[in-house]
């Protein structure tokens, strides 16, 4: 099967075709241009390294400063967060062990309060009780030995 | 028949390669500036190009015994500096933190150079600009893209024998010098 020629519609209009031109001018010149350059490049003698040498020493510092950094702002909130998650039962513990022991030191308290409380709330002795106490003592035992002492006179 | 026709001209192929590599610093004054200009276009870095250029020719030294004439000399030598700057992308990428770009060619340097001839400043402005445009272009293609459309636009070579530089096949060259064209095409409309 042939294709007339005459039948083909021409792919490109005539700007399209102005433009591809233009771009083969374009990459043509930027060929030239860029076997100027490397022919220019070719004809230079080539230094190993064109740097400074406090740069490579700088770099070869900052480096491993760079790496610490980015490491410690890795590792430090992961260290953290796992830290603070395995030490959340302790701290439970110890605040349900605090306050435990303030409940038994509470009912201690209590205990002790109403003690002192009944001790201090019995009926305070009276300052005369000694003498009522004597006053209580049988009389007779005094009348005769005072009857004695008169017999004895 | 046909197969020892097939093997003598492999054997003559071979013998023609190591003859060809046997004086290595012939092959370094012919091949060197080629190299080069593609790892240039390629990279725009003076130092890395000067850099990868060495070390394709001592790689090439180191893997002579390696080459068995299959393809042209040319050929491996392009495939050996297309792997240095494939591992030389690579590790710039990684290595963010430096300053790689300290020997950049910028585009002025591109751009000033245009060949005599121009019939009026005017048409010498244009065509400036117009390289100028091109090399922005090529600036901003993909890795491979800007492979393939130095391969074929700056170091001429066939698609067949691009193919068989950069280990792709036909048809994906193809693609990507579509599409790198394409690139350069819409972004040559947009400056204008």
């Amino acid at each position: 099967m042939k294709f007339r020629k005459d039948a083909v519609p021409n792919p490109e209009p005539n700007a399209s075709r102005d433009e591809l031109r233009e771009i083969a001018e374009a990459v043509s010149l930027y060929r030239s241009a860029m076997h100027h350059i490397a022919d220019r490049e070719a004809a230079r003698p080539f230094v190993a390294d064109r740097r400074p040498g406090h740069t490579i020493g700088f770099r070869f510092l900052l480096a491993p400063v760079l790496t610490a950094i980015v490491a410690a702002g890795i590792f430090v909130p992961i260290y953290n967060h796992l830290h603070h998650h395995n030490s959340r039962p302790v701290v439970r513990a110890a605040a349900n062990q605090l306050e435990a022991s303030a409940t038994l030191a509470n009912v201690d308290d209590t205990v002790l309060m109403n003690q002192i409380d009944s001790q201090l709330s019995e009926d305070v002795p009276d300052a005369l009780r000694p003498l009522a106490d004597l006053s209580d003592q049988p009389t007779t035992h005094n009348s005769v030995s005072e009857k004695k002492n008169v017999t004895q006179e | 028949m046909e197969e020892i026709a097939a093997n003598e001209l492999a054997i003559e192929k071979r013998e023609q390669a190591v003859l060809e590599l046997a004086d290595f610093d012939e092959v370094v004054r012919v091949y060197r500036p080629r190299i080069l200009r593609f790892l240039l276009s390629s990279l725009a870095e003076r130092d890395a190009a000067e850099a990868l250029t060495q070390e394709c020719f001592l790689k090439a030294w180191s893997a002579r015994h390696q080459f068995r004439g299959d393809s042209s000399l040319s050929t491996w030598l392009t495939r050996i500096a297309v792997n240095l700057m494939r591992d030389h992308l690579r590790s710039r990428s990684l290595r963010f933190w430096q300053k790689t770009r300290g020997s950049a060619l910028d585009v002025m340097d591109i751009s000033d150079w245009v060949p005599d001839g121009r019939s009026s400043p005017e048409s010498l402005a244009v065509a400036r600009q117009r390289v100028a445009s091109v090399w922005r272009s090529v600036e901003n293609l993909s890795a491979q893209q800007r492979t393939v459309f130095v391969l074929r636009f700056v170091e001429e070579m066939e698609l067949d024998e691009i193919a068989s530089s950069i280990g792709m096949n036909l048809s994906t060259v193809k693609s990507h010098l579509y599409r790198a064209l394409a690139i350069i095409r819409e972004r040559m409309g947009e400056t204008k």
